[in-house]
């Protein structure tokens, strides 16, 4: 039945991506996939809760299976959550032209790709899935920009990096299967090389895929260039596809892993979590920021699944799971708000053009609805109440703080330091986002196009308006989804359903309640207040005039933090004064903070390659001579190895 | 529900409702007087609040509903704080639950209320002061989890109610945890509040402000709110103080005597530390909340190495 109407599902997906092709039908294909993808997420949620699974089992063996469980249909579900606004989106973002009619029915691939390396049950599935998965954003980015010259180096970027880092996967996948642990964890030995080698090759492959530090270079150049409604499925789907990789391998095929490891990966997450906000907060072009974003993000994931290797290596079972389950949220709750901030990006980008911040301004007012939904979804990835990126946060929080309660000093502190890196990336997160709401939505216009803005068309409004729904849902109701997510940890922990979250060893969190009198107690103050008010007035400002000069900028904004980190992120600046006859006509100024990962790892491994390859591509010299000498000189060579009983 | 809890909830809805004004009002008195001048009475953010409730608000040209908002949201995410922050070790359930950690949120959002409003408001001067006060944030929040944990760690819950219980006792500080945990608390209680070396609530120069500075473009109820969630966020941190960090007696009715007693003491504390400590290079701050986290951090391992 679930099994039925998943297929069902990417059938349709697949029939409304062909009948994207043709102009005529294009608007209709869109609303196809939609549908598909709306029944995807049904399908995928109700499976979750029933605990129905569908289909064949994992095996170690190379003949193409599918099948559908518990952990499948949540990331299922994700996908279809993302994807329907997304496409319904796309009627309204994508133009019927030649380049937009073919990324409508890549769309449909790339979905049905997703798709299917989330539901492969052997290696040889999962591995095509998962390359094809790489290379269908890559051809969606060059078909949407055409292959402009920057278009295809970040695309090159891009496949390289992944290419590089997606051998740990195909090592990890390929040494699962010849030891015939796919699906079986008794297959593999605790603390034997295999299991490290494997969890190793894996965070490796699969963290460059979901964009953790220090492989994430890729990350913030691909997502911004995409199209949209295509930047939401990356960011939201594709990097949490490689969470799903993770979890099944980390989890629940390799066995107790030992201490080291959790910690490793606490250590990955910290530095995601903290690095990817730290530079979104530096960026001043909205999408980019919002990719850099989706680092920290992912950095929180991480940690949350680091807790839970931890506890379960010291056997506190419950909690492994709640960790496990916290992680879980946090992927589908990132999936929604930032489809909703990507989606909400390409609403202004049709509006108003570039998305450079110190250009726009006052879009809540001219676009109320996309900018309305837009401000939710900046407070939901801030992790306030009462929305879903708070409970997902407080859930890894608590999982966190459980890492020392379960003893062991090396690992205790390790989850303390971690603890105070997230509440420290939520603090910078909301930093940020103060900052974009503050230059979108909110002061005055700062450029023409953003005066003039006219709301984004009906299909674009209504996807961010259910988005950011979604995640007052989620946000209310987390408790809905967490029991399921609980169960779906492989040494099995039930829990009882509830609507918010009520764990033991903690003052609970009622978050029904909380938004409740949070709502009641503000809605009551704004009635005591009532209407009285004065004229309307200027800003006051101390008595200045507001004048577009003195209009705050976003490096301005973040200045102090800036200077504190001083340090560490070593920001560089330029000022060039030009006088003229001792009189200073003209000032400028620059800054940027460069990217430490960038500069001081990627750059020097480059030059090195590059300097290895220019030294070895004299060997080939061209010369008839030169070649033969080359000949002698390896059957001496091999004459010699043989005589000495090397070989032979 | 037993009269001990119902007495509880009585003091916690009338202290953190009521009577927080008092306890920026003592600080204010008390520096005065240990200053050399005779000051305001203790009363004055009472009779200000007055004042500001019959004065019309501001309409500001060209912003939208989230300035408008911003007062009401952040005085209700400090109300719903103040509801979640037991006065003893017993408190009624009033739908929020009593998590330790739902608090970062709490205060989190006011935070964006109005830092959001600066924006709106377009204010240069607001915009410095919430810039700042976003920058420290990133470290007090560290700091807070840290002090938090300890106290959670101890009491093996994040049960406010039930650290407060567990806490109890003559014998708390017998162990380095929570007094290294107190010492973090205290420099976040520094930052919570406003006060100085980290900022000066006195000041009225624009370029100095912290807190202050978001507050510029507001008027008539709106500031009064915000002045009120100013004054309830003294109350939220000096009750964490009295109830968790020092040490305090068992029993809830024991537990509410003492606490107008310690929190009066507290903003002795304040005002004399305020006295003698000049306010700190803005960028220094983070330094000092920094060192506050790495204590904190020293408790928990001191916990660990004692478990």
């Amino acid at each position: 039945m679930i099994g039925a109407a998943i297929v069902a599902a990417l059938a349709v997906v697949a029939a409304g991506g062909a009948l994207a092709i043709p102009r005529r039908t294009f608007a209709a294909g869109l609303w196809t996939q939609a549908a598909g993808a709306l029944v995807l997420a049904v399908a995928g949620f109700a499976a979750l809760w029933a605990g129905t699974s569908a289909g064949a089992e994992f095996t170690s063996e190379l003949e193409p299976r599918f099948g559908v469980d518990g952990l499948t249909a949540f990331f299922l579900g994700t996908l279809g959550v993302v994807a329907a606004p997304s496409l319904a989106f796309s009627t309204g973002y994508l133009r019927p032209d030649a380049r937009g009619r073919t990324v409508a029915a890549l769309t449909a691939v790339f979905v049905v790709v997703l798709a299917s390396v989330l539901c492969a049950r052997d290696p040889l599935t999962f591995l095509a899935a998962w390359e094809m998965m790489t290379l269908l954003p890559a051809a969606l980015i060059l078909v949407a920009h055409g292959a402009g010259r920057s278009a295809r180096k970040t695309v090159f970027t891009y496949v390289a990096i992944t290419h590089l880092g997606g051998v740990g996967t195909w090592i990890a996948i390929l040494l699962l299967a010849e030891a015939g642990a796919v699906g079986d964890p008794s297959a593999i030995s605790t603390g034997s090389a295999l299991q490290v080698a494997i969890a190793l090759a894996a965070l490796v492959g699969m963290g460059t895929k979901a964009g953790v530090m220090p492989l994430h270079v890729w990350l913030p150049r691909a997502h911004p260039i995409a199209p949209a409604p295509v930047s939401a499925l990356m960011s939201g789907v594709m990097i949490k596809v490689a969470i799903y990789g993770l979890v099944r391998v980390l989890v629940e095929w390799v066995g107790v892993l030992p201490s080291w490891i959790g910690v490793l990966v606490l250590a990955i997450g910290a530095l995601s979590a903290v690095g990817g906000v730290v530079y979104a907060l530096f960026q001043h072009d909205l999408k980019r920021l919002l990719a850099l974003h989706s680092i920290e993000n992912v950095g929180i994931i991480v940690l949350g699944l680091g807790a839970c290797l931890l506890l379960r290596e010291r056997g506190a079972s419950t909690w492994a799971a709640f960790a496990l389950a916290a992680a879980l949220l946090h992927t589908l709750n990132h999936a929604v708000f930032k489809a909703l901030l990507f989606l909400g990006a390409g609403a202004f980008e049709r509006a108003v053009g570039p998305l450079e911040l110190d250009r726009l301004g006052g879009l809540l007012r001219r676009m109320p609805w996309t900018g309305g939904a837009f401000l939710v979804g900046a407070m939901a990835i801030a992790g306030l109440p009462p929305l879903n990126g708070f409970a997902s946060e407080w859930l890894t929080l608590q999982a966190l703080l459980h890492v020392p309660a379960y003893g062991g000093i090396p690992t205790g502190v390790a989850g303390a330091v971690a603890l105070a890196a997230l509440a420290s990336t939520a603090a910078l997160a909301l930093f940020c986002f103060v900052k974009v709401v503050g230059l979108v939505l909110l002061g005055r216009p700062r450029r023409h196009a953003a005066e003039t803005a006219e709301e984004a068309a009906v299909p674009m409004r209504a996807a961010v308006v259910a988005l950011a729904v979604a995640c007052v849902v989620l946000g209310t109701a987390p408790g809905l989804l967490f029991s399921p997510l609980v169960g779906l940890a492989p040494w099995a922990a039930d829990t009882p359903v509830h609507v918010g979250l009520p764990l033991p060893g903690t003052g609970s969190l009622p978050t029904g309640g909380i938004a409740l009198v949070l709502v009641a107690l503000a809605g009551a103050l704004v009635l005591l207040r009532g209407r009285r008010a004065a004229a309307p007035a200027p800003s006051w400002a101390c008595g200045q005039l507001l004048e577009p000069e003195l209009e705050w900028s976003s490096a301005g904004f973040t200045k102090p933090l800036r200077l504190v980190l001083e340090a560490v992120l070593r920001p560089q600046r330029e000022v060039t004064v030009r006088t003229a006859g001792g009189v200073v006509q003209e000032v400028t100024y620059a800054g940027h903070v460069p990217h430490l990962i960038d500069e001081h790892l990627y750059a020097p491994t480059t030059r090195a390659a590059l300097a290895g390859a220019a030294w070895a591509r004299r060997l080939q010299s061209g010369r008839l001579g030169g070649y033969v000498l080359y000949l002698i000189g390896l059957v001496v060579v091999l004459l010699g190895a043989a005589r000495l009983g090397v070989i032979g | 529900m037993s009269a001990g809890t119902a007495a509880a909830g009585a003091a916690q809805i009338a202290g953190g409702i009521v009577l927080a004004p008092l306890l920026p009002g003592l600080v204010q008195h008390w520096k005065a007087r240990l200053q050399g001048r005779r000051g305001p009475s203790p009363l004055q953010p009472y009779r200000e609040l007055r004042r500001l409730w019959g004065k019309s608000a501001v309409t500001l040209a060209g912003t939208t509903v989230v300035y408008r908002l911003a007062p009401a949201v952040a005085a209700a995410a400090v109300a719903v704080a103040v509801l979640l922050v037991p006065a003893a070790e017993l408190a009624p359930e009033w739908g929020v639950g009593h998590d330790a950690l739902a608090l970062l949120g709490l205060l989190a959002l006011g935070r964006f209320a109005l830092a959001a409003a600066s924006w709106d408001a377009a204010n240069g001067f607001s915009l410095m002061g919430a810039s700042r006060d976003l920058t420290i944030s990133v470290f007090v929040e560290a700091a807070l989890v840290l002090a938090l944990a300890v106290a959670a760690l101890v009491a093996g819950t994040t049960d406010l109610v039930g650290v407060v219980a567990a806490t109890a006792g003559k014998d708390v500080w017998t162990s380095p945890a929570l007094a290294l945990g107190a010492v973090a608390f205290a420099l976040v209680i520094v930052a919570e509040t406003g006060r100085q070396p980290v900022d000066n609530p006195d000041t009225h120069l624009e370029l100095t402000m912290i807190h202050e500075g978001p507050l510029l473009e507001y008027a008539g109820r709106d500031l009064a709110y915000l002045q009120w969630a100013a004054a309830a966020r003294h109350w939220l941190v000096l009750v964490l103080a009295a109830q968790v960090f020092l040490p305090h007696p068992e029993g809830v009715w024991w537990q509410l005597a003492t606490l107008p007693l310690v929190l009066v003491v507290l903003c002795a504390a304040l005002a004399v530390t305020e006295t003698l400590v000049a306010k700190m290079r803005i960028l220094l701050a983070p330094r000092l909340l920094s060192a506050g986290a790495a204590v904190a951090l020293l408790g928990i391992v001191a916990w660990l190495v004692e478990a």
